[in-house]
């Protein structure tokens, strides 16, 4: 007897989701430089590197290094602009025949305003994720999303320019991040995204002197996924929109963590690195799991940890 | 560019704190060009996270395998020097450019610094293959008699070759830079070189005054390996424009002539 179909399609702020396995901002740069590797048609989603309305050139190196089962980054949003974006990346990201969600970053409300005003011209953009954490860069990035008030702001100027699904992606780097989350709903988000990197630090004692040139960096990897599970754990009882989780999946039964703790989809970061393949592995490892369980739609598992308890919001 | 389970079937300490690395993998073996490095996953499991890269020293063809020089410096390369042949890696390659073959006028210099030796000796065997009559100089230098590691491979495939040791305990006592410069005025057509950021600072502004053109084998951490991270790049200036450009796309071999050099002496090395 052939084991029944899963269906392993979600929705997600109006997006259709062939399975809930995106990659990660960043980690995945614009799909090509895996082209070779993975069978990128095979994703969920694409969230790309952060891109801003002028090119930058990033921190100084070094600006990476290794910590226990995770990271460091310090790479500063080193990316091309809007412009070549969408002039050069947009064409073959599209080839890929799956939801693109653009990340994007400034340093005032009016960028995030004009870069979604650019991107809702460019076709084929499933989404926007406002990269209101990013631990890396002077102004702008974190500083958005560690406020709830500024986050509201942000969210709701760029939620008037532009009508694209607008993903609010969050910093860990708070107290409270139910609070933020509630207010980048209120700011009319119609999904989150967390958790983008927790602020850090590492010192080569030999040399007496940081490990990256920018001093702090942004952990991530398997060291943050309790931490991560954590948060999006409080969200999904918080607050009522898709959530999509991440912070240092390695395999399905992580992202079955994700899942049950509330997350609509999950998106593999760091994990690529060491294993490119590794997002088409989760997929099949995924619906093997359901398979086994007896379950017909993996979009029944979401939020299955909260039991009886108060969740809101969970499809 | 391979990602793939390969068999370690040979190792070998060839010096102290050096391993001779030959992995089964018909693929790399059949693609990688000199200059080129694999990524090799030191673990099967996430802690060491990340893979460690190494240039390839040599091909074989026939038998579907390369090898890798090791120098032991940390976690991941302990691991490495500690493999059974028959263990199990996972290896991403063959990645990065390659060294740009030489213009078709004069004579090439390899200059070797420590590990730095590995990808000129797969360089200067290539240059050796029928059809090569490329006359080869190498200049190959290190701390002591213990890191001249593979001389014997390297000088094998050099026409002249010269041992420099900081100590003097063989061949000349110096910096290898110290005997570059009788080289560039012999006509030399090209240098190629590798070895740590500092050395190779100091060929590339030998090189520069004499105007010979002049390739170099760049280090830096890596994360992916394949050009998306953004996490391995070293500062560049070309056409007066300063930008940063990754190791592992862009290079490991730049053109000595776009690195800038002054912001490696300031510290954007590896370490
Ligand atoms: C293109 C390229 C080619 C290389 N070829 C060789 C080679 O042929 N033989 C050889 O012995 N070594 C080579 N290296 C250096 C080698 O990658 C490092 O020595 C190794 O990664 C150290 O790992 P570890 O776990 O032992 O050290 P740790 O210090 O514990 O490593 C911690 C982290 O820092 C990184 N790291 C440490 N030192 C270096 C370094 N010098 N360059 C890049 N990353 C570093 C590691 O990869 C790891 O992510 C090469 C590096 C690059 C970038
Ligand atoms: C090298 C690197 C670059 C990143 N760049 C971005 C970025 O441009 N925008 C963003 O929102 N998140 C970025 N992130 C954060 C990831 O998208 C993700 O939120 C985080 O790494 C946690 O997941 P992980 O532990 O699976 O990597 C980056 C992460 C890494 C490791
Ligand atoms: S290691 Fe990721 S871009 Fe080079």
């Amino acid at each position: 007897m052939a084991a029944p179909q899963v269906d392993l399609s979600v929705e997600l702020a109006g997006l259709s989701l062939v399975n809930p396995v995106l990659v990660a901002s960043g980690t995945f740069g614009y799909g090509t430089e895996y082209g070779e590797l993975v069978d990128v048609g095979r994703l969920g989603g694409i969230c790309t590197k952060a891109v801003t309305l002028q090119p930058r050139a990033g921190n100084p190196p070094p600006r990476i290094c290794e910590t226990p089962a995770g990271m460091l980054n310090a790479i500063g949003l080193q990316n091309p602009g809007v412009e070549v974006f969408i002039g050069e990346k947009m064409p073959a990201l599209r080839e890929f025949g799956v939801p693109i969600i653009v990340n994007v970053a400034g340093e005032s409300v009016a960028d995030y305003v004009s870069l979604a005003e650019r991107l809702s011209d460019c076709a084929d953009i499933a989404a926007l994720e406002l990269n209101l954490s990013c631990p890396n860069v002077k102004r702008g990035g974190m500083q958005f999303g560690i406020d709830g008030e500024l986050t509201e702001r942000v969210v709701a100027a760029v939620r008037e320019a532009t009508e694209l699904p607008l993903i609010a992606k969050l910093s860990p780097n708070v107290t409270d991040i139910a609070s933020i989350g509630e207010a980048a709903r209120d700011g009319g988000a119609d999904a989150l995204s967390l958790i983008n990197t927790l602020l850090a630090m590492s010192i080569d004692i030999d040399r007496r002197q940081p490990m990256l040139a920018n001093v702090t960096g942004a952990l991530s990897g398997p060291a943050i996924r309790p931490v991560a599970v954590r948060m999006v754990w409080e969200v999904a009882q918080a607050v009522d929109l898709p959530i999509i989780g991440m912070g240092g999946i390695t395999s399905a039964a992580d992202a079955l963590q994700f899942i049950m703790a509330g997350a609509t989809a999950v998106a593999v970061g760091t994990a690529n690195f060491v294993e490119p393949g590794i997002s088409g592995r989760i997929i099949d490892d995924l619906e093997d799991f359901c398979q086994q369980a007896g379950v017909a739609c993996a979009a029944d598992l979401i939020g299955a940890a909260h039991g009886s308890s108060d969740v809101e919001g969970l499809q | 560019m391979y990602a793939q389970t390969t068999q370690l079937i040979q190792r070998e300490q060839v010096g102290p704190g050096y391993h001779l690395l030959e992995f089964d993998c018909p693929q790399v073996a059949a693609a990688a060009q000199p200059g080129q490095f694999v990524h090799i996953r030191v673990t099967g499991d996430w802690d060491p996270l990340l893979r460690r890269p190494f240039s390839v020293m040599g091909t074989n063809e026939a038998e579907g395998s390369f090898q890798v020089l090791m120098r032991t410096v940390g976690r991941g390369t302990q691991m490495l020097a500690e493999a059974q042949s028959g263990t199990k890696f996972d290896i991403m390659g063959p990645l990065g450019n390659g060294f740009a073959l030489p213009g078709p006028e004069g004579e090439v210099v390899l200059v070797a610094g420590g590990i730095g030796v590995a990808p000129l000796i797969f360089l200067a065997t290539a240059l050796r293959e029928p059809g090569g009559s490329r006359y080869i100089r190498g200049l190959f230098g290190a701390r002591s008699a213990d890191d001249l590691c593979c001389w014997l491979e390297f000088s094998g495939v050099c026409d002249e070759f010269n041992a420099i040791t900081e100590d003097g305990s063989t061949g000349e006592q110096g910096l290898v830079t110290d005997f570059l410069p009788p080289q560039l005025k012999r006509g030399t057509g090209c240098v190629y070189a590798c070895g740590p950021a500092l050395m190779l600072a100091e060929v590339a502004r030998q090189c520069e005054g004499a105007e010979v053109p002049c390739y170099v084998s760049m280090e830096q951490r890596m994360g992916c390996g394949v050009g998306a991270c953004l996490g391995c790049v070293i500062p560049t200036q070309a056409d007066g424009t300063q930008r940063y450009q990754r190791v592992c796309k862009d290079g490991p071999i730049f053109d000595a002539e776009v690195v800038d050099w002054e912001a490696i002496h300031r510290g954007c090395t590896p370490g």
